[in-house]
Formats: structure tokens, C-alpha cells, sequence
């Protein structure tokens, strides 16, 4: 499966979305450690699966394989060169990103949850710590954090302001202003919807984002006319030119169950996955590979072709 | 005046707004919260439903409807014919919707019904906004595109040309679209001329003045 800088998982539940976000979790986990070596014996189980990375340039001339080496025991890691390719020799620059690539399953309790300051870094992976992001960014880079605010105030017109409450044991906690009247909110009072938005938006600008993005359900809790604003955040980390940004594009693996996010994929069906199960094994497809999808296009929208089961991608029934 | 847009995307209805403003001569009051369709046919499913609503619960006084042609025929002078209906042209299938949702409707709210304005933009809206900028962009050229089988251009190169990228984002999009939209309102004349998909909107539109003086 070749991804493409923007990745939209459909199919439904237990298919095996999760599973391809974990597959690239597993191979940066396992960069963290020095490079395998088969067993001392040689045997490497030859029937057992096997996962092989390939890379964009400038790591195109490297190759991971992932491979098991007992039943249960799925963790050799092995590089080697491709030819042809560049960056053979730079193992250690491609370790350094993938070290980087993050996963995130949005919770908003977690997100409304008050952080500590001094871990005001990185977003958690369930979008905790996000006072803690927002609290630094303000004070560290002021102009990458009044742009997350006049988009979090466009995109949400009901708040025109953030802000943030220090405690006396050093966590901070976000709030945010009502346009209508200026009562202060505190996050904890917000829908979740709201919560997931802002989490979103906070990694779409930050200004050093992490090299690969994988996100899980980013409709969950939004309602279908913002989608757009959701999609169009995703964007501008895996397209910054599109938004006149000249940072190194980010690729974004995003999974969704929602026809109407998938609706807005008409122009681009080259970014939808589509994955599907039967029995135990999981496939993955690109949408843009159907024959006869400019025919489909004609007849109605790609949200209903879903729910049709036209395109796949939909629960078995017995 | 109180109208209501059926369209595809914010950024869209904001160009729709001022073009119609520009062929109505004024402003006029919009119907809140604004109306949204996902495209082709949700459009055509939507829309008996739409007219019943803005009739029945809202003071609305026309609704103006505006939908992509995409590679569908494009409606030609043929199709005005009395009694002509083309089961795939997207014009002659909103005219006859707007017919068929109105005609057993009784009069509500103080008017008889809510006045019709459609439009399609051959092939997608970025043509329109297009229009006196790219002279190669016209609804004519498409549809000879379609007879040669060879297009002219795509849809794609279409948002490539007016917002300089296929993935705008909607503030992006919605600037572009209303600058371009606020060029064509100075004088409207060359885009009914370049897509007569426009001109049967504004034709529409015009229409509305004489049923309205009495109001």
C-alpha cells in the first residue's frame, strides 16, 4: 500500500485500520532499540508474517522489514539498502523521524484534564496536556499561537478567546471566552466536539509538528457541515504549500466512520483506504484504483456508495 | 427581500450571494441557518423538501439553487422547448422539481410560493469565477469539449487556476470566490454571455421584480 501524504482509513470495525496505524507505531517502537539480528540458529519462522516499510526520499535507499521470530515473538527489525535509492547510509536520520511519528485517539477528558507547565512540549496521544501546549506555544512563539487562535475563533465563532488559568501547583488549565456576553469557560465545560476541534486544530498549526501524524475517528463528535474545517486542518499539515507554508509536509494516516467526511474525498479518492475483513484476514485498497469510479462519481455521492457497500469497506452479515 | 441559498459550500453561497445581489440591483436578507446540499443528486433528493420548508416555515421569498454541471449534458436552448424536459440535464431536472414540489402547494405566509432561481455552472462554480479572467474558460468550449469527447480542461485544473491549489482551504476559498464573484457583479453581462447556466439564474432572478413590486 503506497500512501500518499494525506491517508483516509474507511471500512468498518475490526477491519484492520487500527492495525495499519499499529504496524507503523510497531516499526517506531522498534527503531528505538538497536537492529535485529535473526536467532543464532537462523530460523526465522519463514511462514510468518511479515510487514516491509519502504520510504520517500531522501530515505528511499532504505528498506525495514519486520519480521517474527517465534510464534508470539513479532519484534526483528532489520534495514537494508535499496538500490538505487538515497540516504543507504543515514539509518540514523531516518530512525531520528520515525522516533517522532505520533499516534493520537482523542479523549476529552483527558483533554480537559489541567497540565502540568513544564511538560507544555508535545500533545499527548489522547490529547492530554493540551493546556500545557497551547500555555507554552503563547508564550514561547506568540505568532504561531495568535494563528491557532484566530482559526480556533473562525472555526468555533461562539469563543473569541483563549485563555489560560495558572494554579499555585504549577498546572495550568485552559478557558475560553464566550463571543456573545465574554464569560469565561473553563475547557471542562465544553462539549466534546468542541474539546476534539480544538485538540485538532492545535496539532494542524503547530509550528514543529512530528513527521508522520496517525489519528484515529477524527469525525467523532463533530458535526458534518465542520467536517470540512477538519479535513482542511489535516491539510495544511500534509499539504503546507496549499496554505503558503514552506515547512516539510507531514503525512497524516486518519481513520473515520463517517460518509460525509468521506463525501469531501471526491476530488482526491487517491487519499481513501479502503479496509475490509474476510474471516480473519484484513485488505486494503485504494479507492482511486476502481475502474469504474468516475462512472460512480456521476451517480451519487461517495458517502452513499459507501453505505451502499458499492465501494466496500462494509460490516459482513451472516 | 428574503432569500434562501441552496448550495454546496459556504464559500459558495457567499460568491452566490453577491452575484444574485448584483442581477437583483440591492441587497437582500438571507434565510437563516443557511442551506447546504452534498452535491449531485443530494441536491435533487433535498430539494422537494427544501422548497416545502422555506414555504411553510420561513418568510423566505425565493430560493436560489446553484449546482455543478460536472459531465452531465449541458443545458442548451433545445431544452426551453414547451414540454422538453432532458432527463440528465441538471437545469430541466431542477426546473421540473421546483414544478412538481410547488404546484400542490397552497399559498402560506402571505405569498403564493417561494419564487424559483437555478443555476448550474458548466462544469463546476471556479468556471464562473473564471469568466473574463481565462478567456479559454466557457461554458461553450466545455460543451464542444463533450461533443469532440476531448475536454478542454478538468475540474481540477479549474480550482488550480482560480485558487492556485486543488486542496484551498474555505477561507481561501471563499476570498477568491467572493473577489471573483464582486468583478462579475460591476457588470454581470459577459458571464451570462460566457455561461448561459448563469444567465438562466439571472433571468430567473429578474423575474422576481414584477411579482414582487406588488408586495
Amino acid at each position: 500500500m503506497a500512501l500518499a501524504p494525506f491517508n483516509l482509513l474507511i471500512g468498518p470495525n475490526g477491519s484492520g485500520k487500527t492495525s495499519l496505524i499499529e504496524a507503523v507505531l510497531r516499526l517506531c517502537a522498534l527503531a528505538r532499540l538497536p537492529l535485529g539480528s535473526p536467532p543464532a540458529n537462523g530460523a526465522r519462522r519463514a511462514d510468518g508474517p511479515e510487514i516491509e516499510f519502504h520510504f520517500t526520499a531522501p530515505y528511499d535507499g532504505l528498506e525495514a522489514t519486520l519480521r517474527c521470530v517465534s510464534e508470539n515473538v513479532c519484534d526483528l527489525l532489520q534495514v537494508v539498502p535499496r538500490p538505487g535509492g538515497g540516504g543507504a547510509d543515514d539509518w540514523a536520520g531516518l530512525r531520528a523521524r520515525l522516533l517522532r511519528v505520533r499516534s493520537y485517539l482523542l479523549d476529552h477528558y483527558a483533554i480537559t484534564a489541567p497540565a502540568a507547565l513544564a511538560n507544555g512540549t508535545e500533545l499527548a496521544g489522547n490529547g492530554g496536556n493540551l493546556a500545557a501546549v497551547l500555555a507554552a506555544r503563547a508564550r514561547a512563539q506568540p505568532e504561531a499561537f495568535a494563528q491557532f487562535r484566530a482559526e480556533v475563533t473562525r472555526v468555533l465563532p461562539e469563543y473569541d478567546d483563549l485563555r489560560f488559568a495558572e494554579r499555585p501547583d504549577g498546572t495550568v488549565e485552559l478557558l475560553v471566552r464566550l463571543a456573545d456576553g465574554g464569560e469565561i469557560v473553563a475547557a471542562e465545560n465544553l462539549s466534546q466536539g468542541t474539546l476534539y476541534t480544538l485538540a485538532m486544530l492545535a496539532l494542524a498549526f503547530d509550528p514543529a509538528p512530528p513527521p508522520v501524524v496517525c489519528i484515529e475517528e477524527i469525525d467523532r463528535g463533530i458535526h458534518p457541515r465542520l467536517l470540512r474545517e477538519v479535513r482542511d486542518a489535516f491539510y495544511r499539515l500534509s499539504h503546507p504549500q496549499a496554505t503558503g507554508l514552506t515547512r516539510t509536509p507531514v503525512q497524516v494516516i486518519a481513520t473515520t466512520q463517517s460518509p460525509y467526511l468521506l463525501d469531501l474525498f471526491r476530488d482526491h479518492p487517491e487519499e481513501v483506504i479502503i479496509a475490509e475483513k474476510h474471516g480473519r484476514a484484513a485488505t486494503f485498497s485504494k479507492l482511486s484504483d476502481r475502474a469504474d469510479l468516475a462512472q460512480l462519481l456521476t451517480e451519487g455521492s461517495l458517502g452513499d456508495m459507501w453505505f451502499a457497500g458499492i465501494l466496500g469497506g462494509v460490516p459482513e452479515e451472516k | 427581500m428574503k432569500l434562501a441559498i441552496l448550495s454546496e459550500s459556504p464559500a459558495d453561497e457567499a460568491a452566490i450571494a453577491v452575484l444574485a445581489s448584483a442581477v437583483l440591483g440591492g441587497p437582500f436578507e438571507r434565510v437563516q441557518p443557511a442551506l447546504r446540499a452534498r452535491g449531485w443528486p443530494n441536491v435533487a433528493q433535498v430539494l422537494p423538501a427544501v422548497i416545502r420548508h422555506l414555504h411553510f416555515n420561513t418568510r423566505a421569498d425565493a430560493l436560489i439553487v446553484v449546482v455543478d454541471s460536472d459531465d452531465s449534458p449541458v443545458h442548451t436552448a433545445r431544452h426551453d422547448a414547451p414540454g422538453y424536459f432532458h432527463p440528465l440535464c441538471r437545469l430541466c431536472r431542477l426546473r421540473a422539481i421546483f414544478r412538481q414540489t410547488v404546484k400542490n402547494l397552497p399559498p402560506a405566509r402571505g405569498r403564493e410560493g417561494v419564487l424559483r432561481g437555478a443555476g448550474v455552472a458548466v462544469p463546476a462554480i471556479e468556471a464562473w469565477l473564471l469568466c473574463g479572467r481565462d478567456p479559454a474558460v466557457t461554458e461553450a468550449a466545455w460543451q464542444d469539449g463533450q461533443t469532440a469527447g476531448h475536454m478542454p480542461y478538468t475540474r481540477a485544473e479549474l480550482k488550480w487556476r482560480t485558487y492556485g491549489t486543488d486542496r484551498p482551504s474555505l477561507p481561501h476559498e471563499t476570498r477568491y470566490a467572493v473577489e471573483a464573484a464582486k468583478r462579475h457583479s460591476r457588470d454581470p453581462r459577459r458571464l451570462e454571455n460566457d455561461f448561459p447556466g448563469f444567465a438562466a439564474l439571472a433571468h430567473d432572478i429578474r423575474s422576481w421584480v414584477k411579482p414582487m413590486a406588488g408586495v
